[in-house]
């Protein structure tokens, strides 16, 4: 293998800051569907099962 | 919370009919593109097995049929299959009529005269040189137009919504809408020199870095979340129960949104691109494995109590097997960007391998499982022949794996045989580049059949569908809804001109301040990340309403909700490409600096281009032994910096070629064009003998050297006498060369031109090191 050498300080934080960024919105977000009502969550899954007349067709 | 059913009070009731005829007209279109492109798949997987099957006809060749293909099959087959899901799932989930019907059909018909457009230009080889977005300027911009068609007509149709909420797929939607939108503008920004051909405003590493972060994302938002959207209506309505979990839906989607955008570096490692932009890529894929597994079982699970119904159910079964490829090629997609698994895997047939299990297992199947699934409703009539579909489900799954294990053994063979050395790790254990062409060449032979039978299949279903459909009436679905008396929308400015944007983007202000500026600046966004604290917590302390409400109210909100996907989006993007871009390219890079092609190299390299060699060559060698070993000093990020487009390649069915320049003699080359057999027998090249009668296409590089002037390249100004001189200077000069060597041409023809960039490839000039003080501020 062979070691490439360049200067790069600060893009180098940018692998730190994004992971972090990450973090942060993977954390929220986890806390705010944890939190989502129940009934706020059987309305949204029962969505794509509301029949229309095509389900009848077929 | 704002959104929940109770809160909306019923004004009146009405019934909607839904245009279901761009569903069916999609849904066509993609089975006929797709019989098409997987028709082509078959061809070029023959051809490389049989050379002759490349009938030495140019627009029949490997080189321009392989990208037909792949632009067929991912904008064609899956591109209108995409529209027709998306069509019937969003109208009926926002409880809506399409919001336009003349904005459907200029939608339909402009996406297939977009298609006729690419298939008669990729074989006549006008191309832009870069894999996926080879497509041409004019027809670049007929695809954005036409997307704007869609876009419009989506986000109107969320607009006029019956359904206050907006269900998990609308998202995936809106994400594909908008991140496609910008990864196609800012891969395809070129300067033209005519109607037919343009140079990439990027070029070298930069063109490299927007090329994958591009490449790979159009497998994330054009092959990925809008499919997922898919899955996360159909799998559901297919098996009569809700989705396993909305809350892992919702993670999956925020998650596989935000980590996606980041991943492309991974298809550059062990290349001249920055360490820290491969690590950033390594980093991101790795990530993936958690949201793409936990959407793949969201949706397995989803059949929880209904397993018994796949045993006999083709449009589950498709379903079922269409998850579980997503889940495998998801799988392993980060396992191949990690650095030393990449160096086995780059390069070879394991990448085809696995972006075919994603394409037809997870792509292909799930097409066809919703295709089964809506000819029924769609023309009001039982499937023809369930029989069939199951046929069809056996058929193609046979023809995955067989194409799969053959690629498989074959990427394993081709690595480990190209990159094997002896002796301490000082000689290669195969120094001659046929014997891994030749030692997999039953395997191509294997992959063909695998084809022939997915192929097969969807053959079927044609058949199937067209018996279906045949003397049925087409109807259109409809529903009774309950219109809604207040509009509980937020706007796109009472979205984001509220406390918690505020805050958040106050603090990340500050917070990035902390970490870039010098001290006194550094100490001030202490001050100021303390005080945004404070007034955060006396914002929640004394507000009445929580943050909490803002979300929700979001997440039900069709604009602002686009303007937050498109901000996650965004993000990956700008840290890795303004970076990049900001690299001083005519500066010194690691010691070296390319020469500039002259205008008869230029010309040669365009011949180069539209023949689509970069299919099976590439022109970087990594920093791994077996490539330095084979092909000489590893590439630099000077050695491709006026390359536009750069032309680094992403499979070797051939040899690297980064530093070909010199390393034969011309009539090596002549001969190896006319006959690549005579030069290395067992070769699966196709011969090029119209590269011997054309004529150069010199009178277009007054254009073409101005616009490369335009985006960077340092030539000097020249008159179109003193260009046509140098190129009659240089051709002349490889002609006498050859007719020494026994091989006659007249100096104007391509093939003069062509020898001319093959024997400058690699060279480059000495450069001074950068002042240290530039390079830490790049």
């Amino acid at each position: 293998m062979f070691h490439r050498i360049i200067v790069e300080e600060w893009q180098r934080a940018l692998s730190i800051l994004s992971i972090t960024l990450f973090l942060a919105v993977f954390i929220i977000n986890f806390i705010r569907v944890r939190r989502m009502p129940r009934a706020t969550i059987a309305h949204l899954e029962s969505l794509p099962l509301a029949p229309d007349d095509h389900d009848h067709a077929a | 919370m704002s959104n929940s059913p109770t809160d909306v009070q019923p004004l009146t009731k009405s019934r909607i009919e839904y245009d279901d005829t761009p569903v069916r007209q999609f849904m066509i279109a993609s089975i006929f593109w797709g019989i098409i492109g997987m028709l082509v798949g078959v061809l070029i997987a023959t051809q490389l097995g049989v050379w002759q099957a490349n009938f030495k006809t140019p627009w029949l060749t490997f080189g321009r049929l392989r990208p037909l293909h792949t632009n067929a099959v991912i904008f064609a087959f899956v591109g209108n299959m995409m529209f027709a899901g998306i069509y019937y799932s969003t109208q009926r989930l926002v409880k809506a009529r399409t919001a336009s019907q003349l904005l459907s059909r200029i939608h339909f018909w402009g996406w297939q005269a977009i298609i006729v457009a690419a298939a008669i230009t990729l074989p006549l080889g006008l191309t832009r040189g870069k894999e996926y977005a080879e497509l041409i300027w004019p027809i670049n911009i007929a695809v954005a137009v036409i997307w704007v068609v869609f876009a419009i007509n989506f986000f109107w149709t969320l607009a006029r919504r019956n359904e206050p909420s907006l269900y998990v797929a609308i998202w995936f939607y809106i994400a594909t809408i908008i991140t496609v939108a910008m990864l196609y503008i800012v891969n395809h920004l070129s300067i033209p020199t005519s109607w037919t051909h343009s140079y990439p405003i990027f070029g070298g590493v930069q063109d490299a870095l927007v090329q994958w972060w591009y490449g790979h994302n159009a497998v994330a938002f054009f092959l990925t979340t809008p499919i997922l959207g898919i899955m996360y209506y159909f799998l559901p309505k297919a098996a009569e129960r809700p989705v396993y979990s909305y809350r892992l839906s919702i993670v999956h989607f925020w998650s596989l949104v935000f980590i996606y955008i980041w991943a492309g570096p991974h298809h550059l490692l062990n290349t001249s691109l920055p360490v820290w932009l491969q690590s950033l890529g390594v980093i991101f894929s790795l990530m993936l494995w958690a949201p793409s597994w936990g959407g793949m079982l969201n949706g397995l699970l989803t059949l929880r109590g209904a397993w018994h119904k796949v045993r006999t159910d083709p449009v589950l079964k498709f379903f079922v097997a269409g998850v579980t490829f997503y889940g495998m090629a998801t799988f392993e997609g980060p396992l191949m960007s990690i650095r030393s698994v990449n160096a086995l895997s780059h390069y070879s047939d394991w990448g085809i391998a696995h972006v075919h299990g994603g394409g037809l297992g997870w792509n292909g199947f799930m097409a066809a499982g919703m295709f089964y699934w809506l000819a029924p409703r769609l023309w009001n009539r039982r499937l023809h022949s369930t029989g069939a579909a199951n046929m069809h489900f056996w058929l193609g799954l046979t023809g995955i794996l067989l194409y799969m294990a053959a690629m498989y053994v074959s990427g394993a063979t081709q690595a480990l045989m190209l990159d094997a050395t002896k002796e301490g790790g000082t000689v290669l254990a195969y120094p001659n580049f046929i014997e891994a062409v030749t030692s997999t060449k039953i395997l191509m032979h294997i992959r063909a059949l695998g084809g022939l039978m997915y192929l097969a299949g969807f053959i079927m279903l044609a058949w199937n569908i067209w018996k279906t459909a045949r003397g049925a009436e087409a109807v259109n679905g409809s529903i009774e809804v309950f219109v809604p008396e207040k509009d509980k929308r937020m706007g796109l400015i009472p979205g984001f001109l509220n406390a918690p944007v505020i805050y958040t983007t106050l603090l990340l202000i500050f917070i990035s301040g902390w970490a870039a500026l010098p001290r006194l600046g550094s100490a001030l966004c202490i001050v100021g990340i303390l005080g945004t604290c404070m007034g955060m917590s006396m914002n929640i302390e004394f507000s009445k309403k929580g943050w909490g409400d803002w979300y929700e109210r979001l997440l039900a909100n069709a604009l602002p909700f686009t303007a937050l996907t498109t901000v996650a989006v965004f993000i990956g993007g700008l840290a890795q490409i303004i970076p990049t871009v900001m690299v001083n390219t005519a500066g010194s890079i690691e010691g070296v600096r390319q020469i500039p092609y002259t205008p008869l190299e230029l010309a040669g390299r365009d011949i180069y281009i539209r023949e689509g060699c970069y299919n099976c060559h590439s022109q970087q060698i990594r920093t791994l032994v077996g490539d330095v070993l084979r092909y000489g000093e590893y590439s630099k990020l000077g050695d491709s910096i006026y390359d536009h487009p750069f032309q680094w390649g992403s499979k070797r069915t051939g040899p690297d070629l980064a530093r070909q320049g010199g390393k034969y003699p011309n009539s090596w080359h002549y001969f190896h064009m006319r006959d690549p057999r005579q030069i290395s027998p067992g070769s699966t090249m196709p011969d090029y003998p119209w590269l011997f009668t054309a004529k150069a296409d010199t009178l277009a590089l007054p254009n073409k050297l101005a616009v490369q002037r335009r985006i960077g390249v340092p030539y000097p100004a020249m008159t179109d006498a003193e260009i046509q001189q140098r190129c009659d200077t240089q051709a002349g000069l490889i002609a006498a060369d050859l007719k020494n060597a026994g091989a006659e041409v007249p100096p104007d023809r391509e093939i003069i031109a062509l020898i001319a960039y093959l024997q400058k490839l690699g060279k480059a000039e000495k450069a001074a090191p950068p002042e240290p003080a530039k390079t830490a501020a790049n």
